[in-house]
């Protein structure tokens, strides 16, 4: 089984992000591979693990990608695919897909395994605008996998009635949630051996298509302004006597905040 | 005039509140109003989707639509919206309208936008509002397609008391079934418990708890408020917690009246599902929790101690 995992780099949620004029302030910013495509590529590594599955990450973005690269090569992945264009700064989820779709026609993929959304945007579209693109079937929100034979994949996906179990015939997309797996820690050997690891690094033009081409002429929305988020204050905290500080806080929540 | 889509929200046979605020907002918004409900025996709510607000009723009724597939639940918003000639095609927030509102737009060519907060028209042109990168920016969206689909955040719109709509059906022939992703059991969410989305009050419990005694402990308090009882990613990974109870920022996002976050400590992703409640009170034993950076309110103290005196205190309060 081939699989392709795709990884994105996003800015790390953890730290303080500031707005001004309309967009956010790069200054202290600091980026990270994004989380629920961490928890792709721990379950990509274990199929390779139980189930022999040969692997391959993608990801877009610019030269400091590489470092992503190299942590999922540690994890255990085995090639992976750069797609470094400037021109892709500017895109959306379909831009994105058009992308992946390209990528993913020139391997014989039999699985493609992405997060369920990316940190940075939260869209959580990509994937499952590139499945419909490609005609394969999708179940997004995925926590389980497994493997029933050449041709087929059993899933568990959180759905709104409950857990849902289904079979998917390949090729096929699923979305994962961190729900799935926690990420392993890359050991040493693995970061040292990544370290040497050839990663195929090509432009849009490498992989045979234009900017044009994945539509980002053509973008069918834009983010016309950032704008800061409304953070909460701290409010009141009370330390002491237990009895006390519990039954000046309800008094609050019912003559102050009157919730209660 | 816009002409706006809403797919309606049905659980378990009952048509959940988003719908009437969704079409609240699309009257309010001058528009042209449809739902589309899709499911198995819901022909019964066709007078209840006209008082939400509607004025066509896409109805897709079969048995093969009784539980969710994201591929023919798409064909149907696709089917109604064509027929329709839906500009905006609105998805209230559920896991269902996450997996289905980009499939329909990558069938209709057009934008989609995830979790919008609000949505303006200025003539043609559509505007969405929108929070990102775990709530701490918000996005606004310049829609370039004729068309949007979008998942609205849960709790963004308001229903209005005074809405009507007109019942005018339209029954949408069966779509045909996704042979290559067949659901061969659903493992049911436990009934009669009260859905977070809805609930009023919410009680959260985190690894503070530590285990089964602890989190009985809480729901306790929950049962006592008659407050829907959710969790934080560390009990729900522990095992110890549903996944559905996992309220974060891929799980469910909340907007109560209160919140409770028992035994939390605050981590970007929990708030990111909680932050926009109108009252947080948090307990906690450390006072440099994050949690209480966000809390209006905020007991330092073991929760195995305060706890009780919670429902001691509210127990006074009520009678």
């Amino acid at each position: 089984m081939k699989i392709l995992t795709t990884v994105k780099k996003v800015v790390d949620v953890e730290l303080n992000i500031h707005v001004e004029n309309g967009a956010i302030v790069e200054d202290g910013l600091q980026y990270v591979i994004n989380a629920w495509d961490e928890n792709a590529v721990e379950a990509t590594v274990q199929l390779k693990e139980n189930n022999g599955a040969q692997t391959t990450l993608v990801t877009i973005g610019g030269p400091d990608n590489t470092d992503i690269i190299r942590r999922c090569y540690a994890m255990g992945i085995e090639d992976a695919i750069h797609i470094d264009d400037s021109s892709l700064e500017k895109a959306d989820s379909y831009v994105y897909a058009n992308v992946l779709q390209k990528v993913y026609e020139q391997g014989e993929y039999d699985l493609i395994i992405t997060g369920k959304q990316a940190q940075d945007t939260d869209n959580g579209q990509t994937g499952i605008i590139l499945a419909q693109n490609l005609d394969i079937p999708c179940v997004s929100n995925v926590v389980a996998m497994e493997v029933l034979d050449d041709q087929h994949i059993k899933v568990s996906r959180l759905g709104d009635a409950g857990t849902e179990i289904i079979e998917l015939e390949l090729p096929a997309l699923v979305t994962v949630t961190d729900s799935i797996n926690e990420p392993r820690l890359p050991a040493m050997r693995g970061i040292m051996m990544a370290k040497k690891k050839k990663i195929n690094v090509m432009d849009l033009a490498g992989l045979g298509t234009s900017f044009e081409e994945v539509g980002g002429n053509d973008l069918k929305s834009e983010i016309a302004e950032y704008m800061t988020s409304e953070t909460r204050q701290a409010g009141q905290k009370f330390e002491g006597d237990a009895a006390q500080i519990t039954a000046q806080v309800v008094n609050l929540l019912a003559t102050e905040a009157k919730v209660l | 005039m816009a002409k706006v889509l809403v797919i309606a929200d049905i659980k378990q046979g009952v048509l959940k509140g988003s719908t009437a605020e969704l079409l609240s907002k699309a009257k309010a918004i001058g528009a042209e109003t449809a739902v589309v409900a899709i499911g198995s025996n819901i022909e019964s709510l066709t007078s209840e989707l006209a008082n939400a607000g509607s004025d066509t009723q896409y109805i897709a009724d079969d048995p093969s639509l009784e539980l969710f597939s994201a591929g023919p639940f798409a064909s149907c918003v696709v089917d109604a919206a064509k027929q329709f000639e839906a500009n905006m095609i609105w998805f209230g927030f559920s896991e269902g309208g996450k997996a289905v509102a980009p499939r329909v737009a990558a069938q209709l060519s057009c934008a989609c936008a995830t979790e919008i907060t609000d949505v303006t028209l200025s003539g043609e042109q559509i505007e969405v509002v929108r929070p990102a990168t775990a709530n701490k920016v918000i996005q606004r969206i310049k829609i370039n397609s004729d068309k949007v689909v979008a998942v609205v955040r849960a709790g963004a719109f308001e229903a209005s008391p005074d809405i009507t709509g007109t019942q005018n059906v339209v029954k949408l022939s069966s779509p045909a079934p996704d042979l290559k992703a067949v659901i061969k059991e659903l493992i049911s969410d436990a009934s009669g418990e009260i859905d977070l989305a809805d609930a009023d009050i919410v009680i959260s419990v985190g690894r503070g708890a530590k285990d089964q005694a602890g989190i009985d402990l809480v729901k306790e308090l929950a049962d006592d408020l008659a407050a829907g009882f959710g969790s934080s990613r560390a009990m729900v990974d522990g095992g110890l917690m549903a996944h559905n109870k996992q309220v974060g920022q891929t799980g469910k996002i909340v907007a109560p009246t209160l919140y409770m976050a028992i035994g939390i400590s605050g981590a970007i992703q929990h708030l990111a599902g909680m932050n926009g409640s109108k009252t947080i009170l948090a307990v906690n034993k450390d006072p440099e929790a994050p949690i209480f950076n966000v809390a209006d309110y905020g007991i330092v103290g073991d929760l195995f101690e305060v706890v009780p005196i919670l429902r001691e205190e509210i127990k006074k309060l009520r009678s």
